[in-house]
């Protein structure tokens, strides 16, 4: 499932949703809103192509490491600090590859989905700086 | 002339607006594009282009959906009712 949201989610439901018998291993990735001060975060999407762009990370990750399941959530909108941002769910045969599979995709997503962050604290406001600036 | 939709994202949204036409001079190059964009906000150009009118590195330039992406991607061609999306580097996850 690749979705991008404005709602939350809840990640044990989707954990069951993902478990069956033919996988052995799933590994979950959790992104959280990091309270460094901030009133809010507000994210952005240029949605059309946020969501182009995690299907084809979700069938490189299964092309690569074998992994047997995706699900990337990526919620939108105005979020505080520990809200859930993110949740990644691979599930493969063995352990290496779904941890492996889920490492790949979130530095992915960090590196080519169009998706932004601005902060808001006291003082202002800013856009959070890409890690591939 | 031809009419070109534009979309821009994050801070090229603040700047420039979310989605909006230009008018640009046949044949339209991405140059020309990138160009009439940045003019819409005095303080706009030197945000995509530097000091030699080169389109900075690190705008991510798609049409259609499509990346546009090279040395050469100033001449890129650009038709009528193309669709340009224009953005900074993502910080998602």
């Amino acid at each position: 499932m690749i979705q991008i949201t404005r709602e939350d989610f809840d990640v044990s439901e989707l954990l069951s949703e993902a478990r069956n018998s033919e996988m052995g291993a799933l590994v979950s990735f959790l992104g959280v809103v990091r309270d460094d001060g901030i009133q809010k975060m507000e994210i952005e999407a240029y949605e059309e192509v946020a969501r182009q762009e995690l299907a084809r990370i979700r069938d490189e990750a299964i092309a690569r490491f074998g992994v047997r399941r995706v699900d990337i959530i990526h919620r939108i909108g105005s979020l505080l600090a520990g809200d859930q941002i993110v949740l990644i769910i691979v599930g493969a045969s063995h352990r290496k590859a779904a941890f492996q599979g889920c490492e790949y995709i979130i530095d992915q997503i960090k590196e080519s989905v169009p998706i932004w962050k601005k902060e808001y604290t006291a003082h202002g406001s800013r856009w959070v700086p890409g890690e591939h600036e | 002339m031809v009419t070109i939709k534009v979309r821009a994202f994050a801070r090229f949204r603040e700047l420039f607006g979310d989605s909006f036409e230009i008018q640009v001079s046949t044949p339209a190059t991405m140059h020309s594009v990138i160009q009439a964009v940045g003019k819409r906000n005095e303080r706009g150009l030197p945000e995509l282009m530097d000091g030699e009118g080169k389109i900075i590195r690190s705008v991510i330039i798609l049409v259609n959906r499509e990346r546009i992406t090279g040395e050469r991607r100033e001449e890129h061609s650009v038709a009528g009712g193309d669709e340009v999306a224009i953005y900074p580097p993502v910080a998602g996850g």
